[in-house]
């Protein structure tokens, strides 16, 4: 890659300037994610001077219209921890059972139903799973447990466990996957059952890319606004739960509050500076989770590559007490959280009943092991499966009803009580094609400079990781970002231009990613047969690289379509208003889909069935996109055999 | 691996009891408090007015519309909340405040204790398309639709009059969600009255409207609270175009109480009463 130079046969100007021009669009998700944390930075920058930056952190309140004003971010930041913690107990087991069973156990014909069938959960909308938690969730829990309200960090977890479900099982699928074959056959051939080839070989040889694939859904889960902003109740001064194990407590994230409070905030205001500052340390906690995700990713690949000759870095033995010591750490953390549950009688008892279980564990043969092994795994992926059904289920049998050729075709009226959504599709497909059209030729020019123009290095190392960060940012950052930006600063006003863009550099990082892996399964040598027959670089790039990657390109445009067209954050507080208006300028404010089911689930009392029938038709629109992208990619897998 | 998981599933388990447990048996009697978002213009106003700037208890669980309010407290038998009068419908019951029914007639003849004016903002005095616009709003046709929409109209209003006016180019309108319906109801009949014009109605909430009417983004800015101190001397001039009644809704099983003195209000939102039961006696 870039190591051959042959006598230019065009114009070398034109080369030149091409290189620039990728050079260019490489940088710029560098510069995106730096003007990003600027303009939060400088935002935000007020309220740290005005009440010190620790008061900030550690206050116990947040009151930004109390006399005295409070800000205080540390209950905040408690509950989107909390929250995530949550959400992590139910989607870590359900994902990486699911990730096993895909990959392990799973026949080649139900495998092929069930991997599309987990990335389709991947599309629904953030919007979508908070309606559906909004009405049914919060209800059935309040009535089930007979609590006062359903709205809690239960409701709140079991949504953003849900979400990451799709996220963690996809990467620690590749992840099991990857895993050389011989070490399973090796296992299998010294007698092992498949149980203890997939527990004592397979999963702790993945353990690498399981671990990154849990960050990155820790990642996914704390910058969630919509969701979590309609089932968690948002108390007003943030509250951390009492005890802090009563999962029926109400709680606010510090993507709610943004959600919430920054609609209606006097521009310039202390509040307005405290809600970015608020954004400053939820971009915060996102980078390092995500850095840590691509240091231990990083590490992962190094290793592929240079195989498993090298001695590990810590001994056996040492390996073992470490393990030991991390055990006896969770369990007491456990017997603790136990003890301040339900009280040291119950905690005997449980503690006893997993005494006898394990003994029990031990007694049994392998066999019967294996198959209580194999049928949990099984529920996990029944349990997910039917997740999906539930939320899918709900919504299409709401939906159907008001789906018809006028609700499609006319503007809404009365508020979006009765009318159509015609508008709103209209923006979503304006949003959509102006995000596309700036993300597209910069994702695609990045991609092609890291790929075609530079030898792995410093430079690609930097742009890859400005782009691992933009990828991990929160979308309601983008969205604080956007309003800061072209907004305000650049008095674009609310319009579809700042959403556009805004939108565009959300999914930037996404078309940079599949570019990329599109241009490597271009093999080496076509390029060299190029180069032989005296074509130059963007000869080569032109007419050689680009056409069979053109699919891989375009799968990526698709799935950043689907993101755009799902996305309510970003938009929230740069482009979207409530009207039945269709722009005639990109100057000019737009609706969209998801925007007008929030407003709709959230604002207008009695539209139950015209939320359902925009809910229906977002979902159509956005796994539509899903499923073209997922097709097109098999199409493609099966094709490119070179 | 299986016995963390066991472990976990175990520890979920109790977690689940234990927080029923505290709570069981309480559906329907504690109350859960439901508010607006602290930067609402109603929020702002029933604090100012019911709480005299008290702070309100830590378990408010905040709404970010009036219709999320009417909502949730249709669908939580416990629950009590502050709307709009437009928000009240049969999903919930609005209480008798100090023995008055809320309703348009009681808000008029300025018995029901709770209301207040809704704004909007124009930069500077108002002119042309701008002025036409709020004087529509402010006629008899404009608070008919004030009416229509469950808000309480000015008083001695007149006939809005063309007079052979032509009005073109773009009106911009955004800001509070509360003065929303009005808004985009008047102007479809204005875009009747004056068809080469544009008028865009956007929502955002009261301090997005100031604050694009003060930058000139918008020509005018819906809000349902006056100006704070941090908006004033941008030469802001005010337009009262309604009044609004606040009801305090319960859920309708609620059959504790079916009225409040502003005193007992304040108790329950300050978190002193906690209790549906505490009130019947």
């Amino acid at each position: 890659m870039g190591k051959i130079h042959l006598p230019w046969k065009g114009s070398k100007i034109k080369e030149k300037g091409m290189k620039t021009l990728f050079f260019l669009s490489a940088i710029s998700a560098i510069i995106v994610i730096f003007s990003i944390i600027f303009f939060l930075f400088r935002d935000a920058y007020p309220i740290f001077q005005k009440k010190g930056i620790v008061d900030f952190l550690i206050g116990m309140r947040w009151y930004p219209t109390g006399q005295p004003p409070l800000y205080g971010a540390f209950p905040l930041i408690v509950d989107t921890l909390l929250v995530t913690l949550g959400a992590m107990l139910i989607a870590i087991p359900l994902s990486i059972g699911s990730a096993i069973f895909i990959s392990e156990i799973a026949t080649p014909r139900i495998k092929a139903i069930i991997k599309p069938a987990i990335e389709l959960l991947a599309g629904i909308p953030s919007v979508v799973f908070g309606f559906f938690g909004l009405i049914v969730l919060t209800t059935w829990l309040q009535i089930t447990f007979d609590v006062p309200t359903g709205e809690s960090w239960l409701a709140g977890s079991i949504l953003l466990g849900v979400m990451a479900i799709p996220t963690i099982t996809s990467v620690a699928e590749d992840a099991i996957s990857a895993v050389p074959r011989e070490y399973k056959e090796g296992s299998l051939a010294i007698g092992a059952t498949r149980w203890q080839t997939i527990s004592k070989i397979v999963v702790p040889s993945a353990m690498s890319g399981i671990t990154a694939a849990i960050i990155l859904g820790i990642g996914r889960a704390i910058g969630e606004t919509m969701a979590v902003m309609m089932v968690c109740g948002n108390p007003t001064y943030g509250l951390i739960p009492n005890p802090i194990t009563n999962v029926f407590a109400p709680i606010k994230t510090l993507t709610a509050t943004l959600g919430i409070e920054m609609g209606e905030v006097a521009t310039g205001s202390d509040h307005y500076s405290a809600l970015f500052g608020l954004a400053l340390i939820l971009l915060i906690i996102t980078l390092i989770v995500n850095i840590l995700a691509t240091i231990i990713l990083g590490r992962l690949k190094e290793r592929q590559r240079s195989g498993s000759k090298k001695q590990p870095i810590i001994s056996f033995e040492l390996g073992r007490k470490i393990k030991l010591s991390f055990y006896l750490f969770i369990g007491i953390i456990i017997v603790i959280i136990l003890l301040m549950a339900v009280g040291i009688f119950p905690t005997v008892g449980i503690l006893a009943l997993i005494a006898v279980i394990y003994y029990a564990m031990k007694k049994i043969s392998i066999k019967i092991k294996q198959k209580i092994a194999f049928s949990m795994i099984s529920l996990t992926i029944i349990i997910v499966i039917i997740f999906l059904g539930i939320i899918l289920a709900y919504i299409v049998t709401n939906g159907v009803g008001a789906l018809s050729w006028e609700f499609i075709a006319t503007g809404p009226s009365n508020l979006g009580r009765s009318g159509g959504i015609f508008p709103a599709i209209i923006g979503t497909l304006y949003l959509v094609a102006g995000a596309i059209a700036i993300s597209l030729p910069l994702g695609v020019g990045a991609a092609i400079f890291l790929h075609e123009y530079t030898r792995e290095g410093i430079v690609t190392k930097i742009i890859r990781a400005g782009a691992d960060l933009l990828n991990g940012t929160p979308s309601i950052v983008f969205g604080l970002f956007g309003f800061a930006f072209f907004v305000l600063y650049l008095k674009f006003g609310f319009s579809l231009l700042a959403g556009q863009i805004t939108l565009a550099f959300m999914i930037l990082p996404t078309i940079i990613r599949t570019t990329e892996e599109a241009l490597k399964s271009v093999p080496q040598s076509l390029r060299e047969g190029s180069y032989a027959l005296g074509a130059t670089k963007w000869q080569t790039i032109r007419k050689v690289v680009l056409p069979p990657a053109a699919p891989g390109i375009l799968t990526g445009a698709i799935l950043g379509i689907g993101r755009a067209a799902g996305e309510t954050a970003p938009i929230l507080f740069t482009a979207v208003v409530f009207s039945d208006f269709i722009p005639s300028s990109v100057l000019q404010p737009v609706n969209a889909l998801p925007y007008h089911l929030f407003t709709l689930a959230t604002s207008i009392p009695g539209s139950k069935q015209n939320q359902a029938g925009t809910a229906l038709v977002l979902l159509l629109l956005v796994i539509g996109i899903y499923l073209i992208a997922i097709l097109l990619r098999n199409r493609f897998r099966k094709k490119m055999k070179w | 691996m299986l016995v963390i998981s066991l472990a976990v599933i175990i520890i979920l388990g109790t977690s689940l009891f234990s927080g029923c447990v505290q709570q069981q048996g309480q559906q329907g009697e504690s109350i859960v408090l439901i508010g607006r978002d602290s930067t609402s213009g109603t929020r702002e106003f029933f604090w100012t007015f019911v709480m005299g700037k008290a702070n309100f208890s830590a378990s408010l669980l905040e709404k970010n519309s009036n219709g999320a309010v009417q909502q949730t407290v249709s669908q939580t038998p416990g629950a009590i909340g502050y709307v709009g009068l437009g928000y009240v419908d049969s999903t919930v019951k609005a209480l008798k405040i100090n023995n008055i029914t809320a309703n348009v007639q009681n808000v008029l003849a300025g018995t029901y204790p709770i209301s207040r004016d809704l704004y909007m903002f124009t930069k500077g005095n108002a002119t042309g398309a701008t002025k036409e616009f709020i004087l529509y709003i402010q006629s008899t046709e404009g608070q008919a639709i004030v009416t229509q929409e469950g808000y309480v109209p000015l008083q001695n209003t007149s006939h809005y009059n063309t007079s052979g006016k032509t009005l073109s180019g773009t009106l911009t309108v955004s800001g509070s969600t509360t003065v929303l319906p009005i808004t985009d109801k008047a102007a479809t009949a204005f875009k009747v009255l004056y068809p080469d014009l544009t008028v865009t109605v956007t929502g955002g909430g009261s301090g997005a409207g100031i604050s694009a009417v003060s930058q000139g983004t918008a020509d005018i800015g819906m809000s349902s609270r006056d100006l704070q101190s941090s908006e004033q001397g941008k030469g802001l001039v005010k337009h009262v175009i309604a009044k609004d009644g606040i009801a305090i809704i319960v859920n309708p099983q609620n059959t504790y109480v079916t009225g409040l003195t502003l005193a007992q209000l304040k108790s329950i939102y300050l978190g002193e009463i906690t209790n549906w039961k505490d009130l019947s006696k």
